[in-house]
């Protein structure tokens, strides 16, 4: 018997490209798997969406980055105004919260002029077992009952015990619907 | 002479010209010559009181007189001289005596001044013992001549007070060279121009051209050498008289320099014309020589023209003459100097596109291995990781190493012998020879590359060629062409629209088997597919094809079977006469090969025994419609697998990369990815599948499409049995977990069935005759009962977790089914309690038995069809009327899907049961021939009007405990489903992402989000945004979607 064909397979050097897609292939590139879940998380947010809130990724398509929207639920002062929050995902994601912020202008006890909100989940309360859904969710039922022993607007947190209807009117001047494509 | 009255700073520049070439060299006559004799010309210089300044004057003179002027001086000139020459030493004046000497010489060795036709230069070398410049060689002799050339060639020791000596052997070759661009150039283009516009044959003229070309070169060139001999001549005279060796040798040593120089003349002036006539005639006479006839030669003869090139056998006379031919010419060539440089690039060339030629021409398509090798193969290509024996080399290779060798390299070698008639060793050695065999092969190897599509596709008659190109595939260089070079085929000839899937998947099964054939390590294979795979993945109906093909039935593999053995028995038959179809096999060097081949089988049987399969398995069926190829392959597995468990001690399933035993093993291919496993076998179904996607994917389908099987024909499922186990082989029992259950459901079915009739029968009293249950499913014997016939009811019960998406469909069955599916769930739920069943009407079959008028119709058909022709024997009053009965009746009365009924009733309609009599309305035709005729002799009151009596054998499927909602409409409930989640995901992507979005947009972000892939294409996209629109959901702005604000 001969061998020749031992030397098809081995008398020059390997193609690099396929070495380099079997590396891809395991999945070792952050952010791969973020991409993954976020996509599956649209999926379940698609398939079964909670009354008031919507969330989407980017009109540029960028998976890391998204845009929700969050109804001011009733019987608070936000019934009826409507409010947008950009997330920003970490490549580590969901073992690291996302960054989110309200990018409608919002007087809230735990959110500050400039969007960002003060909640636990969203911080070092934050596991890899909550998910944009709950988050919002979480955020929808924070318009309705402010932590006001941390608040981020302290005149917010004391008029909303004092001074409900100041309160409502604090919030129907600050609250402005931006336009998305600006 | 206008030049002396020039500037000054002409003059100058002219210096500086000189001084770089030596231009007074190359006048044929010495400057100072006609001073004495012609004052007239006016020149200051001559006499004893020359000088430099002068003779530089000189010098400028003759640089720009014609050379027709001077070269007519020397008949004047010595015909005058003549009598002085003697006194000349006398005189003592050195110069003086020194020129004439000189011009003595020059002017009888000077070239004639014009040669106007290939004549003069002939009868100059018939008398070149005469002076050649004039008819008066009487007055010159030899003597003188010597004198003369011994004064020049040892001026300065004879001559001291001559200043101004030249070499006469340069000056000649300096005249030679004015001589050959003057005259003899014109004339060779001559040569190319005169044949330029004559027509005929090609060939021919270009050989008129080069012979031509020769003649005139050999006539000029006998011309110059004539007053080299005569030099040479005089040299050896004077060395004669010294006795120096060395001055011989120095003579000798200027001849070859002179030689050099005029065949580097000749070399370099030759026209491209001229060296593209020489180009056709060598190209012409090495191809017939190696068996490669030219287009001129085949002509009008369509047989040959088509015929493959071959080496020409020993004999062959034309092939021999062709030889011959180009010894001469080469030989010509070579003596007239233009066998340089160029003429060997030009033949380099030439003995390149030959080689490319032949092997192109001869073995573009030849691809049938000999018989003999194809049993060798086709056990070689179930060897597991073991290489096939690759010295059995295929007949192309051993055929074309055969004409390398003994053709390609002997002519290499005769025409480099010639051109190199000096040379000390041998001019093509032995590692030429196989390099040129591998410069061959490699070309084969292109050649194979670029075919290596249409070679899958003719698998497996085409195992020579693989075996060809294993043999010549070894470097990486030469794989990443491969696979190169086969994806951009895949990409043009199979991957787009016009192929169905079938072919895609067909291809790709023979790919698998080639490619593997080829490289068993599989790399190759991996490299190529991607593309296929991501292809394949766009083609929703991939996985179901493989799938039933899996599933394909044992009569259609007998079937494809037998029309493959009739192939192959024709393809032996026809493959018989002619053992070898390579050309060069079937020609004069045939004899060595098929003894070769022979041997070689015999060496390989040792692995052949245990691993030979029946041919006809590895024949491709092509003519049936499902993908049976599969079938057979999975069937052919489980032998495999025994076999490699014979073959190789498998110690209690131990590492199978540590098989110590196994003395075939090779390290994995370099190109190979990291992950890299060494496959165990071709595994056409493994890779076929891993193709599809994911085996979830894969299993899924199966699962359906098993599902789909098994609520059909009430036959037996051995088939499905079988293709499970071998699938459970493969992925593991529990991913087929649902098929088990599903196949374990039917059968429990049956049981439960017959121990509820069983029961019912009990509790009815034994209702006569009806007992012949022995065959729950079959059933089709009891028809024939009373009027009163109890219809036979079987069910069959799937657990609704475990079988795939059943959608229910909702209408009313006749009531006396409805009646038997109650008793049916009561005998249920007594013998398993707490269970529910869930009917799903429309996935049953029926037994109808039609009496009408003149005929009885018995129709297998599915429930819903039944339901609908029960639906007209309900419509019968007896009023002797036909029944008659509209969509809209029946869609109310069956609440039935509109588009069901319809179908049904189109299918009643071409079974010529009902006639359409309007717009929706449909009659029962009672008589066979009451088409359209609107009821000639029709006796609707007959007892036959209880027509449409409906039959036993009612088999309804459902669903244990299942609640599916049902959902109406044109499109499945699946499809909607689909839709309804593509709308929150636009919804969505407009609430947030962007309040509007072009189409583009939209499509592209859902082709990014959608898991599955969107499948859309961009207009069912925007049709469906459109309807979306005119709900009014949406709005279209400048171009944009935006959802409606509320």
């Amino acid at each position: 018997m001969s061998y020749s064909m031992e030397d098809n397979q081995n008398s020059a050097p390997g193609s690099v490209p396929a070495t380099k897609l079997g590396g891809a292939r395991k999945g070792t590139e952050p952010g791969l798997n973020a991409s993954k879940r976020l996509q599956t998380e649209l999926m379940q947010l698609m398939t079964s969406p909670a009354p008031g809130i919507s969330a989407f990724p980017s009109a540029d398509g960028n998976l890391l980055a998204w845009r929700a929207t969050i109804e001011g639920p009733d019987d608070t002062p936000y019934a009826g105004l409507t409010f947008k929050l950009s997330f920003e995902f970490p490549s580590n994601y969901p073992y690291a919260p996302p960054t989110v912020l309200f990018r409608t202008p919002i007087y809230h006890p735990n959110v500050d002029f400039s969007g960002r909100i003060c909640l636990d989940i969203l911080k070092d309360k934050w596991t890899a077992a909550y998910n944009i859904q709950t988050v919002l969710l979480s955020l929808q039922s924070l318009l309705g009952e402010p932590n006001n022993a941390s608040p981020l607007n302290g005149e917010a947190a004391e008029l909303w015990d004092k001074d409900p209807a100041l309160f409502k009117i604090k919030v129907m001047d600050r609250h402005k619907d931006i336009e998305e494509d600006e | 002479m206008p030049t002396i009255v020039a500037a000054p700073w002409q003059n100058r520049r002219r210096r500086v010209f000189q001084s770089v070439f030596q231009i007074d060299l190359s006048q044929p006559t010495p400057q100072s010559t006609p001073c004495v004799r012609f004052p007239d010309q006016g020149q200051p210089f001559g006499g004893p009181a020359t000088t430099a300044a002068a003779l530089a004057a000189g010098a400028t003179a003759t640089l720009s007189g014609s050379q027709s002027t001077i070269l007519a001086e020397p008949s004047r000139l010595s015909y005058s001289t003549q009598p002085l020459f003697p006194s000349l030493a006398a005189v003592g004046d050195d110069q003086v005596t020194y020129d004439r000497a000189w011009h003595m010489v020059t002017a009888r060795i000077a070239l004639p001044p014009s040669a106007t036709a290939d004549d003069s230069f002939g009868t100059l070398a018939a008398d070149s013992q005469q002076h050649p410049a004039s008819q008066q060689a009487s007055f010159s002799s030899d003597a003188e001549f010597y004198q003369a050339l011994a004064l020049v060639v040892h001026a300065p020791t004879v001559l001291p007070g001559a200043t101004h000596t030249d070499d006469v052997v340069a000056w000649h070759a300096q005249q030679v060279r004015a001589h050959f661009a003057q005259h003899v150039i014109p004339l060779l283009s001559g040569c190319v121009d005169d044949n330029g516009d004559e027509k005929g044959n090609h060939y021919e003229r270009h050989m008129v051209i080069v012979m031509s070309s020769v003649r005139t070169l050999e006539a000029a060139l006998r011309l110059y050498f004539y007053g080299l001999g005569l030099l040479m001549r005089g040299f050896g005279r004077l060395v004669g008289g010294s006795s120096s060796e060395a001055a011989a040798a120095e003579a000798e040593l200027l001849a070859t320099r002179f030689r050099r120089d005029i065949q580097a003349l000749v070399g370099n002036s030759a026209s491209e014309e001229l060296m593209k006539s020489i180009s056709i005639v060598l190209a012409r006479l090495a191809g017939t020589i190696l068996g490669i006839p030219s287009v001129d030669d085949l002509g009008a003869d369509p047989v040959a023209a088509s015929r493959r090139p071959a080496p020409p056998t020993v004999d062959d006379f034309r092939a021999l003459a062709a030889r011959q031919r180009l010894h001469e010419i080469v030989e010509q060539l070579h003596n007239v100097g233009l066998a340089g440089e160029r003429f060997q690039v030009l033949f380099a060339e030439i003995l390149d596109s030959i080689m490319s030629k032949f092997v192109t021409r001869a073995y573009a398509g030849v691809w049938t291995a000999s018989s003999s090798n194809t049993r060798s193969f086709s056990a070689a290509t179930n060897t597991i990781s073991r290489t096939p024996n690759p010295s059995s080399s295929s007949p192309c290779i051993l055929a074309l190493s055969d004409w390398v060798e003994n053709h390609f390299a002997r002519l290499s070698f005769e025409i480099l012998s010639r051109v190199f008639p000096d040379a000390s060793s041998s001019p093509v050695t032995l590692s030429d020879v196989r390099t040129y065999q591998s410069l061959a092969l490699g070309r084969l190897a292109a050649l194979r590359i670029s075919e290596l599509f249409d070679i899958a596709l003719a698998w497996p008659s085409s195992q020579g060629a693989l075996d060809d190109l294993r043999a010549t595939i070894t470097t990486t260089a030469r794989r990443l062409q491969l696979t190169g070079s086969f994806s951009r085929a895949l990409q043009t000839r199979l991957l787009h629209p016009g192929c169905s899937t079938l072919e895609i998947l067909r291809t790709y099964i023979a790919i698998i088997r080639t490619l593997h054939a080829l490289d068993h390590s599989k790399v190759l294979l991996g490299h190529i597919e991607s593309s296929l795979q991501l292809y394949l993945c766009q083609r929703e109906d991939a996985v179901r094809i493989v799938v039933t093909g899996l599933l394909a039935s044992p009569e259609e593999l007998r079937l494809v079977k037998k029309v493959k053995d009739t192939a192959k028995r024709q393809h032996r038959e026809k493959a018989q006469p002619g053992l070898f179809t390579t050309p060069a096999v079937s020609r004069g060097v045939s004899r060595t090969i098929p003894s070769t081949v022979g041997r070689r089988r015999r060496d390989s049987t040792p692995d052949i025994a245990v691993q030979d399969l029946p041919d006809d398995q590895r024949v491709s069926p092509c003519s049936s419609s499902t993908l049976v190829e599969l079938a057979l392959i999975l069937n052919d597995d489980p032998s495999q697998t025994r076999r490699n468990a014979g073959a190789v001690p498998d110690i209690g399933g131990a590492d199978d990369d540590l098989d110590w035993a196994d003395m075939g093993w090779v390290p994995d291919p370099v190109d190979a990815d990291v992950n890299y496993k060494r496959p165990r076998s071709e595994d056409v179904v493994g890779t076929l599948i891993s193709a599809l996607g994911s085996e979830d994917v894969f299993i899924k389908e199966f699962a359906s499409v098993v599902a789909g099987r098994l609520l059909g024909e009430p036959a037996r499922f051995d088939q499905e049995m079988r293709v499970l186990d071998l699938l459970k082989r493969r992925f593991g029992e529990a991913a087929l977990q649902n098929c088990d259950v599903m196949i374990k459901d039917v059968q429990d079915s049956k049981l439960v069935d017959g121990v509820i009739r069983r029961a019912r029968e009990a509790q009815v009293g034994g209702g006569a005759g009806r007992a012949v249950l022995s065959t729950p499913v079959a059933g089709g014997g009891e028809t024939k009962e009373e009027g009163e016939t109890e219809p036979e009811y079987h069910a069959r019960i799937l657990s609704r977790l475990f079988w795939p998406d059943l959608d229910r469909e909702h209408f009313l069955l006749p009531a006396p089914i409805v009646e038997y599916q109650r008793w049916y769930e009561r005998g249920y739920e007594h013998l398993k309690s707490k269970r529910k069943l869930t009917w799903l009407n429309q996935l049953g079959q029926a037994r109808v038995e039609l009496e009408l008028e003149d005929r009885t119709v018995t129709v297998d058909c599915s429930t819903v069809e039944a339901t609908i022709i029960y639906a007209f024997q309900g419509a019968d009053d007896g009023s002797g009327k036909p029944a008659r009965r509209s969509v809209d009746e029946l869609y109310n009365e069956l609440q039935m899907d509109e588009d069901l009924i319809a179908e049904a009733l189109s299918f009643w309609a071409n079974k010529g049961v009902l006639k359409r009599v309007g717009q929706g309305v449909y009659d029962v035709a009672e008589t066979i021939d009451e088409g359209g005729a609107g009821g000639a002799g029709q006796e609707p009151g007959s007892s036959a009007a209880g027509g449409a009596s409906y039959e036993p054998d009612v088999e309804s499927p459902r669903k244990a405990s299942g609640a599916a909602g049902s959902s109406a409409g044109t499109l499945s409930a699946k499809e909607q489903e689909r839709r309804a989640m593509y709308w929150q995901y636009i919804r969505g992507m407009l609430t947030n992402s962007s309040t509007s979005m072009a189409l583009a947009q939209v499509s592209m972000m859902m082709k990014m989000l959608v898991p599955d892939g969107f499948p859309w294409s961009g207009e069912e996209l925007q049709e469906f945004l459109g309807s979306r629109v005119a709900n009014g959901e949406l709005e279209v702005i400048g171009g944009k979607y935006k959802l409606v604000k509320k």
